[in-house]
């Protein structure tokens, strides 16, 4: 491997383990506090994806201006978190929260058979490409190499931010020691006055919605078609069981080694990419049961 | 204060609590003693909406059974439970402040309040900044308390609080609830106990629950 192809494999990983960390980071903040492994998760992403990439084609085509592109994909997770989110909690989710995990788990998977389809109703089986975002950033030289300005930096800075805002958020805020708190002692949580129902729904919402953000912001990267979100949560459950359940920083660093470990699978032995992340899952769950950093007693978000 | 009206309470089929009924009047000092199972802490947890309950539980003349589980705190019930569950996660005082934020009282009340906390238990000023995770656990059962007196200004349930604490601690605690005498008169006193010996010397009244039900009601008239 030249030196070139190493910098070129860098670049990929660092930004597909950005988008990773997106998904993953809603996804262990779901399984934290509702303790529900949302396999829906993938669905979101795809439809935060389809709907930046629609509204957006149709916004840009009507004449409007493309820097609208990074408004729209916050605007797009807004939409996903609040009404797939919003309902899928309502509806489903508070009503088996003490069902037995199984069912919760059946209930998510269908959740996600059921979107699947969905999108194949809404958006048929032709792959979409919006990459207004892409484009108005353009390409940036480093260490001899061309890279898109929008996956090497503003990718990771939107991951870096989020994983920082996060952390800001459940340690300074009311309403993230609140659901800190929820996180750690549900009962305990109630007696003292807090509204464990409003938590969990906000929780979801806030999750859900991050998917979406993290298929909005892969939308310019990627051809948008049926399957991308089957990808994104099996990889996400890889980081995330790397990782330790529940564990946001930990989440940011099993994104990085999978989607460091992926890319450079790509270049040196394309045949093992996509078994390279559970590859990386499996070595670590062998010697840490309980993920890079998960502790088998106690769990935090 | 606090009535309990016919109150049965099943668990997994099994009756905890068996058409048990008995009144507690504001600013009473109550000692709930019984063996191990005899419902001690069903009763309390069935206060505080942890229970299926059949029949009627007032606190403050209100039938707290219509009431969700979070929803009773802010009538002004504090509860101390067994085994403490503070929130690891926070520091000594951001667990005491806790239930005083989720109630939105106001920064100047949860002051006032976290004032009358440190006076009468001075202890947890020294570990305000502690992490709650590494405090001993009768150190733990003072933050427990603490907790509960931020939000518990009419009705305080402390589950067991001598439990497991060393003499020295445990004469602490007792001497806590003195003090909390002296600066709350009003508030209404609920505490459980195994060893009835323990809480002879402030609880003006003893019920007595076995098998679920009030097996004696004794008072005197003479104790502090």
């Amino acid at each position: 491997m030249n030196a070139q192809l190493f910098i070129l494999a860098l670049f990929d990983g660092v930004a597909y383990a950005a988008l990773v960390f997106m998904v993953a980071v809603g996804l262990t903040l779901i399984f934290g506090v509702l303790r529900v492994l949302n396999v829906a998760h993938g669905s979101l992403y795809a439809i935060g994806a389809y709907v930046t990439v629609s509204i957006g084609s149709a916004i840009f085509a009507a004449g409007y201006s493309p820097v609208l592109a990074f408004p729209l994909m916050l605007v797009a997770a807004i939409l996903v978190g609040v009404v797939l989110g919003g309902l899928m909690e309502k509806l489903l989710l508070s009503r088996i929260y003490d069902r037995p995990e199984v069912l919760q788990l059946l209930v998510t998977f269908a959740v996600f058979m059921m979107l699947e389809d969905v999108q194949r109703l809404v958006w048929g089986n032709q792959p979409y490409f919006q990459s207004a975002a892409v484009n108005l950033l353009g390409n940036i030289e480093l260490f001899g190499v061309f890279y898109t300005s929008y996956q090497l930096i503003f990718l990771p800075l939107v991951a870096l931010a989020t994983l920082i805002g996060l952390r800001l958020f459940l340690r300074r805020t009311l309403t993230g020691k609140l659901i800190t708190a929820v996180t750690e002692d549900r009962e305990a949580a109630q007696f003292i006055g807090i509204n464990a129902e409003r938590v969990y729904l906000l929780t979801f919402i806030a999750g859900a919605a991050l998917a979406g953000l993290g298929g909005a912001l892969a939308s310019p990267t990627t051809s948008v078609l049926p399957g991308i979100g089957t990808e994104m949560i099996v990889l996400s459950f890889a980081v995330v069981a790397t990782a330790g359940l529940g564990q946001i920083e930990g989440a940011a660093v099993a994104a990085l080694l999978i989607g460091l470990g992926r890319s450079f699978a790509v270049y040196l032995y394309p045949e093992l990419q996509v078994l390279v992340p559970y590859l990386i899952m499996l070595l670590v769950l062998l010697v840490r049961p309980e993920g890079l950093f998960g502790s088998p007693a106690a769990r935090k978000i | 204060m606090l009535q309990f009206d016919d109150v049965d309470v099943f668990i997994d089929g099994v009756p905890i609590l068996r058409n048990l009924s008995f009144r507690v009047a504001p600013s009473e000092t109550v000692a709930l003693i019984g063996r191990n199972g005899a419902g001690k802490t069903t009763t309390l947890r069935s206060v505080m909406g942890f229970t299926d309950v059949r029949g009627a539980i007032r606190v403050g003349g209100e039938d707290v059974t219509k009431l969700a589980a979070p929803q009773r705190p802010t009538l002004g019930i504090g509860y101390a439970p067994e085994d403490r569950r503070l929130f690891s996660a926070f520091s000594v005082e951001e667990n005491i402040l806790l239930p005083g934020q989720v109630a939105k009282l106001g920064s100047a009340e949860i002051s006032r309040r976290l004032d009358k906390v440190y006076t009468i238990l001075p202890e947890l000023k020294e570990m305000a900044g502690r992490p709650a995770g590494n405090v001993s656990g009768g150190q733990g059962k003072m933050v427990a308390l603490g907790r509960a007196l931020m939000i518990g200004t009419k009705l305080l349930m402390l589950d067991e609080p001598f439990q497991g604490l060393a003499p020295a601690l445990a004469h602490r605690y007792a001497e806590a609830l003195g003090k909390l005498r002296d600066v709350d008169p009003d508030v209404t006193l609920i505490i459980t106990e195994s060893n009835p010996q323990l809480l002879k010397s402030f609880a003006r009244r003893t019920l007595t629950i076995e098998r679920g039900e009030i097996a004696e009601d004794t008072r005197k008239e003479d104790a502090a």
